[in-house]
C-alpha cells in the first residue's frame, strides 16, 4: 500500500445535521459516546495499512487538528507514516475556499505530484459510519487497470434518491450514472470512495476546471470507459440527517447491530477530547438504574438512563429520568429532570425539574420540518436551560443560550429558541 | 522542580499478595477500575511538576516497562523530563540484582551524578495517596535539612510493619527527626514512614557507599539509623488518604474505600494519570449495560458489557458479566469473563479469567476472600468457597478436584 497516496477530504459541512454542525465540520462532529464520525474513516485507513496520508479542512478545522493531532492515536505517526492536515490556502486570490470535492484536491496537487513511487490516489470522506479494509478495493481497481473505481453499496430502494446512483454492466463497469435520481434504475449507491490511476488525476485536474467528482469528474471518464463499481458489503451508513444519527447511534445498543466499533478496530483519540488527566471510571450509584445504554468513563450516575448513548463525563442527578437519548461530553442533568428522544451537544447544563423532549412527535419543527420530523429534540452545545423549563418535541435549542435568552419556561412542540 | 531527581523504587514483589504479584511486581498491581497503583506517584510527580524520574524495577519488569512506556502519559517526554526505568544490570568486577532499596539506588549513582540535581526525592511505588511533593521539597529546603523522611499519623495497632519516627515539636507541617525504629515488636511512636525521602545528592551517595561495604541495603533499616547519628533528619507531617495494598484484604479494603456515596478513598478530584495505550484501554467501546443488568454502587470503564447484577464492586476494562450473573463486593480486572448465573461474591479476579456459566466463587460480605489469579479458566458449574486461592493460568482440567474445602489452595 505504499503505492498509494489517501486523500481524506474533512470539510464537509454536512448542514442537514442542524446546530450539531453549527461550531464544527460534519466528520468532527461526536458518535457513539465517545467517537467522532471521522474516526472511523481514519481507523480504516489505518487498519488498511496506508501510511501516505492527507487530510483536507475547510469549515472550522481547529477542532479537527486537535482531534488528529499527528496521527498517533491512529498509529498513524512515525518515520515512514504520516498524516498532514491540509488547511485551504491563500492562492492567487485572497482566500481561495475549496468549491467542491475535486476544487479540493486541485488545490492540494502538490501533495500528489510531489510524492515519489506513487501509483493510485484514494479519495476518501469523513463523512460515514462504517469498517471497510480498502486493500481488496485498491487490488480491485489495479487488477481492471481502471482510470478511476468508485466503492459502491447496495441500499434499500426508498434511499435511492439521497445517493449518486450507478448503473453497471456484467464486467463491473460503470456505464450510467444518475445523481441522486427520484426513480433509480439501481440501488448500487456510491459511498464517496474513489481510487484513481495518478496520472489520470493528475491530468484530469489540470485539463479542467471541474469542481466535484461526483458531479463533473466521473461522468467525464465513464465517457472514455473506464470508471468500475467495486462492490462493497458490510455495515455503512451515512449519518447526514438528524435521523440517521440517531438511528445509527442507537444500533450501538441493538445487539443485533453490525455496528461494533471496538471489533472493527475503531481507534479515537482519547486525549485531545478531555481534561489534562484521565476521566475516571464509571460511577454508578446505589439509587441508580441504567439499562440498555452505553456508558463511556468519567461519567456519573444517580438517576435513571434508558436506551440512550453517554459520552465522557456526563452527570446524570438523583431522580432523573433519560430515555431514548443521545448526550455528549461533560453535559450535567439537574435533579427531577426527564429527558427524552433528545440529542443533547457537549458542556450543556439542564436545570432541576426540567421536562425536555415530551409533547406530541408529529408537531415537525417549523423552521426545519425536513430535517425535524420524528419527535427528535435538539440541545445545542453549551446551552443552559434554567430550572423548570419545559421543551416540547422537534424542537432546536441553539448553542451557547442562556437563562436570559428564555422569554418562557415553556418551549413548543416544533419551535426554534435561538439566542436573544 | 527542575533540579529535582525522583527515584521511584518499584521493583518489589511482596510475598503477601502471592498469586496477584507472581508475574508482576506490586507496582503494577491493578487498582480503582482503571489505574495501577504507580499511577498514583507518578500522577503526583506529574502534578507537582517533577520531570526527570527513574523507576528502579527488579521483579518482571517487562509490564512496568510497557505502562511506563517513554514517560508520555505523565508528560515526562522533553529535552529535559523523561521517565526512565532503570533494572539492574551487570557490571565489571561485581554486583548483579539489587539487594535491596538501599543497594538499588547506590548501583545507579551514576545516573544520579549524570543529572546532577539539587535534591533527590525517594519514593515507593507501592502507595494509593495523592502529595503535592514541593511542599516537603520546600519544608527540606527551609530546614537545611540532609534528609527529610515523610511520615502519616497510624493507630498503635498495626503500627509494629511501619518504620516509626518520633519527630519534634516544631510546626504544624514537622520537625527534627527524634528517633526512628523500622518495624519494632512493641511500638513506641504514632508516626509511620510512608517511604517518601528527600536527600541532599551527596549525603546520599556519601551513605550509600558506606551502606555498600555492609550486608543489609536498605533505607528504613539501615541508612535513616545511620544518618540519624550526625546529620540533620527531618520529619515532614502527611495527612490525608493513604491507602496500603501489601495483603490482599488491605488491596480489597482499599479499593471498596473508593464505593458509597461518599467514598472514604475520594480520588474523583486527583486527576490520576494512567497510560490509556497499555492493554489498548483508549481502544475501547463505550461501556454497554444490558436491558436485564442491574448496576449499583460501583465502578466500571470503557469495554465493560454487564448484562448480570453487579452491586458494590470494581470492574475494569474489558469485563463481561453474562446474563443472569451476580458480582457482589469483588474486584474484576482486565478482560475477565463470568458466565452466565454465575455467582461471584468477595472476590479478587486477576486479569483474563474466565468463569463459565454457573460457577460459584466465595460468600458473602462478612466471609473470606477469594482470590484467582490471572488467566485462570473455571469449568462450568464449579463452586469454590470462601477463602480459596486459586494460581495463575489454571486450565479447566485442574478444576477436576470437585469439592473445595474453605481456605483451599489450588494449584
Amino acid at each position: 500500500m505504499r503505492r498509494t497516496l489517501t486523500i481524506l477530504l474533512a470539510g464537509g459541512v454536512g448542514s442537514r445535521l442542524n446546530i450539531l454542525v453549527r461550531l464544527r465540520a460534519k466528520p468532527a462532529v461526536p458518535f457513539g459516546g465517545q467517537y467522532r464520525i471521522i474516526d472511523f474513516t481514519l481507523s480504516n485507513i489505518a487498519n488498511s495499512g496506508l501510511t501516505r496520508v492527507a487530510v483536507l479542512t475547510q469549515y472550522k478545522p481547529l477542532s479537527m487538528m486537535d482531534h488528529i493531532g499527528d496521527g498517533s492515536s491512529w498509529d498513524m505517526s512515525g518515520r515512514t507514516r504520516s498524516v498532514n492536515i491540509l488547511p485551504p490556502k491563500t492562492g492567487e486570490k485572497d482566500w481561495d475556499w475549496y468549491r467542491g470535492t475535486a476544487d479540493a484536491v486541485r488545490q492540494n496537487l502538490d501533495f500528489i505530484t510531489s510524492a515519489g513511487n506513487c501509483t493510485d490516489v484514494l479519495v476518501l470522506s469523513g463523512d460515514h459510519v462504517y469498517a471497510m479494509d480498502y486493500r481488496p478495493l485498491v487490488e480491485f481497481h489495479r487488477s481492471f487497470s481502471a482510470k478511476v473505481t468508485i466503492g459502491m453499496i447496495r441500499v434499500p430502494r426508498e434511499e435511492t434518491q439521497n445517493f449518486g446512483i450507478g448503473i453497471v454492466d456484467n464486467k463491473h463497469r460503470i456505464i450510467d450514472w444518475e445523481e441522486k435520481p427520484k426513480k433509480a434504475r439501481s440501488n448500487l449507491a456510491s459511498m464517496g470512495i474513489y481510487v484513481f490511476d495518478r496520472d489520470y488525476l493528475v491530468t484530469m485536474l489540470r485539463r479542467t476546471k471541474e469542481e466535484d467528482f461526483g458531479h463533473h469528474i466521473i461522468p467525464k471518464a465513464m465517457e472514455e470507459k473506464n470508471v468500475y463499481a467495486y462492490d462493497f458489503k458490510g455495515y455503512w451508513k451515512d449519518v447526514g440527517t438528524i435521523q440517521a444519527y440517531w438511528d445509527a447511534n442507537m444500533d450501538l445498543l441493538d445487539p443485533e447491530s453490525d455496528l461494533k466499533p471496538e471489533a472493527w478496530g475503531t481507534k479515537t483519540n482519547v486525549v485531545a477530547e478531555g481534561p489534562p488527566y484521565d476521566r475516571q471510571p464509571i460511577r454508578i450509584h446505589d439509587e441508580a438504574e441504567v439499562s440498555n445504554s452505553a456508558v463511556s468513563p468519567g461519567c456519573v450516575i444517580k438517576g435513571q438512563v434508558r436506551r440512550s448513548v453517554l459520552s465522557p463525563g456526563v452527570i446524570v442527578e438523583k431522580r432523573v429520568s433519560i430515555n431514548d437519548s443521545i448526550i455528549m461530553h461533560d453535559t450535567v442533568i439537574k435533579s427531577g429532570t426527564s429527558v427524552s428522544k433528545c440529542i443533547i451537544d457537549k458542556r450543556v447544563t439542564i436545570g432541576k425539574g426540567c421536562i425536555i423532549g415530551t409533547g406530541n412527535a408529529e408537531a415537525a419543527n417549523y423552521e426545519f420540518p425536513e430535517q425535524l420530523n420524528s419527535g427528535i429534540t435538539l440541545i445545542g452545545k453549551r446551552a443552559t436551560i434554567p430550572d423548570g423549563t419545559k421543551i416540547g418535541t422537534n424542537c432546536i435549542v441553539y448553542p451557547m443560550i442562556t437563562k436570559s435568552d428564555f422569554r418562557s419556561l415553556s418551549i413548543k412542540d416544533g419551535s426554534t429558541l435561538e439566542k436573544l | 522542580m527542575k533540579d529535582v531527581l525522583a527515584l521511584i523504587l518499584a521493583g518489589g514483589r511482596v510475598d503477601e499478595l502471592g498469586v496477584f504479584t507472581l508475574y508482576r511486581p506490586k507496582s503494577i498491581l491493578p487498582f480503582g477500575g482503571l489505574y495501577r497503583i504507580i499511577d498514583f506517584p507518578m500522577s503526583n510527580l506529574m502534578h507537582s511538576g517533577i520531570g526527570r524520574v527513574g523507576i528502579f524495577s527488579q521483579y518482571r519488569p517487562f509490564h512496568l516497562m510497557e505502562h511506563i512506556a517513554n514517560g508520555a502519559p505523565w508528560d515526562m517526554v522533553g529535552r529535559k523530563r523523561f521517565a526512565t526505568v532503570l533494572p539492574p544490570f551487570k557490571r565489571e568486577g561485581a554486583s548483579d540484582w539489587y539487594r535491596g532499596t538501599a543497594d538499588a539506588v547506590y548501583q545507579n549513582l551514576d545516573f544520579i551524578r549524570l543529572n546532577n540535581p539539587d535534591l533527590v526525592l525517594i519514593l515507593s511505588g507501592d502507595h494509593v495517596y495523592k502529595m503535592d511533593y514541593r511542599s516537603i521539597v520546600e519544608f527540606h529546603r527551609e530546614k537545611n535539612a540532609d534528609l527529610t523522611v515523610a511520615f502519616t499519623k497510624v493507630p498503635r495497632e498495626g503500627a509494629h510493619r511501619f518504620g516509626l519516627g518520633m519527630i519534634a515539636n516544631e510546626e504544624p507541617r514537622g520537625g527534627r527527626l527524634m528517633q526512628y525504629v523500622e518495624k519494632p515488636d512493641r511500638p513506641a511512636f504514632d508516626w509511620a514512614s510512608l517511604t517518601i525521602y528527600v536527600f541532599r545528592p551527596w549525603i546520599l551517595m556519601e551513605a550509600l557507599e558506606e551502606n555498600a561495604r555492609t550486608n543489609s541495603h536498605e533505607f528504613g533499616r539501615d541508612i535513616i539509623p545511620a544518618l540519624l547519628k550526625n546529620r540533620n533528619v527531618y520529619g515532614f507531617k502527611h495527612s490525608g488518604y493513604w491507602g496500603y495494598t501489601r495483603t490482599p484484604q488491605e488491596y480489597w479494603q482499599t479499593n471498596m474505600d473508593l464505593l458509597g456515596s461518599k467514598p472514604k478513598l475520594n480520588i474523583d478530584a486527583w486527576a490520576v494519570v494512567t497510560n490509556l495505550a497499555h492493554r489498548d484501554i483508549q481502544d475501547r467501546q463505550p461501556a454497554f449495560i444490558g436491558s436485564s443488568a442491574v448496576v449499583r454502587n460501583s465502578l466500571l470503564y470503557s469495554g465493560c458489557r454487564v448484562e448480570g447484577t453487579v452491586t458494590n464492586s470494581i470492574l475494569f476494562p474489558g469485563v463481561e458479566i453474562g446474563d443472569g450473573a451476580v458480582v457482589e463486593d469483588s474486584i474484576l480486572c482486565f478482560d475477565t469473563k463470568i458466565g452466565k448465573k454465575a455467582r461471584i461474591m468477595k472476590t479478587i479476579i486477576d486479569n483474563e479469567v474466565h468463569a463459565e456459566r454457573n460457577v460459584a466463587v466465595g460468600n458473602a460480605r462478612d466471609g473470606r476472600l477469594c482470590l484467582i489469579g490471572r488467566g485462570a479458566h473455571i469449568p462450568e458449574g464449579v463452586a469454590i468457597p470462601q477463602g480459596v486461592t486459586v494460581f495463575p493460568n489454571l486450565g479447566p482440567a485442574h478444576f477436576t478436584g470437585g469439592h473445595y474445602k474453605p481456605g483451599d489452595i489450588i494449584k
